[in-house]
């Protein structure tokens, strides 16, 4: 780009010269044709940039993540119980205290489904089903599972998915509040239908992986056993991966056996210092009312 | 009768270290190791389904002790997870097969359900082809954006000092942990 910027200056430099160089007296013409023709590539070369670099804001992020999950609470509301999302807030929160966008507004739910299953959207939305928090032991299985999709969020992997497929324009000027016409209006309906597909497509499978070891390393650092997530995977992978509870889970997500294992390799034993953190299990099963 | 006193004693001495730790059961077939790390000899592997005591634990590792047949050695920890803190496991006997132990959870989990619904019944089951309340890929994709419901998620968000506080109550402390990095 810094390249591109000089070749006006570069150029006005060649025509000095040549005015000042009878023998090699240019015609004015085509020196004019020279210098639109060079413009025109500076102009290129930055859209390409902008293209290849353009970054959402943090206010677009949390936009577009706002609509994803009211895509998804479309599909199951929240879970009328107060004191577990209450819980399940102040789980995350701590969790995502302790990542490098802590200052995100961070928004946690339980989903009325069967369905075993969490998921993220851009800004800081976290939902996670009734049916994966059902088969939840303690504390620290639950801050390990809004761990891995808190990593999902800081690391943009849904946001990341979405620029591949959509050109930002598409995005542009489209908020929560911000539909006061019936074309926005469906072009926000175009837009939370496109992102929502995401979650029934899944990620690529390398931000799974990333998730699941950044995901660790987050529980960790906020007072719990890092090993909880390994707990967690091995209850899934115990699931007959045919069962309908599942089924969108095994599908976007690599299988749980091999996330098992790279995970157990990749932490290869450096979070073992951690092992002793707290897994909380009294105070879950308070929350929890007693259905154990 | 009287030398089997003596008998009967040493039998539930020699019982004594299974029954000993806590409760527990393989939930992946593993390889059992000599000491707590990879590098230490196998000397077995303990199936899925089986049940164990488990004496102790360390880092990423739990020293197992099986009664039959009579071995002790050492597992990565998820293998092998507490009976007390899992509830199901309580639901199955004795089960051969890690895949029998999640169905009893999997019914669990139905029950809990059951227990956590309130009135709502904005689920949309008449559409759950699969079987599943809500969330099914059809139902993902079909998906339209409830504002209302969005509005809600907003009403029980944390903040930092409830975060604080909420942590100290649970005895969690912030640590600074450095990323794993590299893939190995």
């Amino acid at each position: 780009m810094r390249m591109l910027a000089h070749i006006p200056l570069l150029l006005g430099l060649a025509c000095g010269s040549a005015l000042v160089t009878p023998a090699a007296a240019l015609d004015l013409d085509d020196l004019r044709k020279s210098l639109e023709k060079a413009t025109k590539k500076i102009e290129e070369g930055k859209a390409r940039y902008n293209e290849a670099t353009g970054k959402f804001s943090e206010e677009d992020e949390i936009e577009i993540g706002g609509n994803l999950v009211a895509g998804l609470l479309g599909a199951a509301p929240l879970v009328d119980e107060p004191a577990l999302q209450q819980y399940v807030n102040d789980v995350g929160f701590w969790v995502a205290s302790q990542s490098k966008r802590k200052n995100l507004p961070w928004r946690f739910g339980v989903i009325d489904s069967d369905g075993v299953n969490a998921f993220a959207a851009p800004g800081g939305y976290i939902v996670i089903t009734l049916g994966l928090y059902n088969l939840l032991e303690n504390e620290a299985q639950l801050a390990a599972v809004l761990a891995h999709e808190i990593a999902h969020v800081v690391r943009k992997h849904h946001l990341k998915a979405l620029q591949k497929t959509m050109k930002r324009e598409f995005w542009s000027g489209l908020g929560v509040k911000a539909v006061d016409n019936e074309k926005d209006r469906e072009k926000l309906r175009k837009l939370v239908n496109s992102g929502v597909q995401l979650y029934a497509s899944g990620l690529d499978r390398k931000y799974e992986y990333e998730a699941d070891l950044r995901g660790v390393v987050l529980a960790a650092r906020a007072g719990y056993d890092p090993y909880a997530l390994l707990d967690v995977l091995t209850t899934i992978d115990s699931i007959d991966p045919g069962a309908d509870e599942v089924a969108v889970l095994m599908k976007t997500h690599p299988p749980t056996g091999e996330r098992l294992d790279t995970l157990d390799r990749k932490m290869d034993g450096r979070l073992d210092a951690y092992a002793s953190g707290r897994l909380n299990t009294g105070r879950f099963r308070k929350v929890s009312g007693g259905r154990q | 009768m009287k030398c089997l006193i003596p008998i009967l004693f040493a039998l539930i001495l020699a019982a004594w270290p299974v029954m000993a730790g806590d409760e527990g059961i393989v939930v992946r077939t593993s390889p059992l190791f000599a000491s707590a790390n990879y590098s230490s000899k196998r000397i077995g592997q303990v199936e899925a389904g089986t049940a164990v005591s488990i004496e102790r634990r360390v880092g990423g590792w739990k020293r197992i002790v099986l009664a039959m047949p009579a071995l002790d050695g050492w597992v990565r920890s998820y293998q092998v997870r507490d009976a007390a803190t899992a509830p199901a496991l309580r639901t199955e006997e004795s089960g051969s097969d890690s895949r029998g132990f999640l169905d009893g959870l999997a019914s669990f989990s139905r029950k809990a359900s059951s227990f956590f619904r309130s009135g709502s019944q904005r689920t949309s089951s008449s559409s759950a082809t699969i079987g599943v309340r809500g969330l099914s890929e059809d139902e993902i994709k079909s998906a339209r954006a409830d504002f209302d419901e969005f509005g809600k998620l907003r009403l029980f968000a944390s903040d930092a000092a409830r975060a604080a506080k909420f942590a100290r109550q649970g005895g969690l402390r912030a640590i600074r942990v450095p990323h794993v990095a590299g893939p190995k």
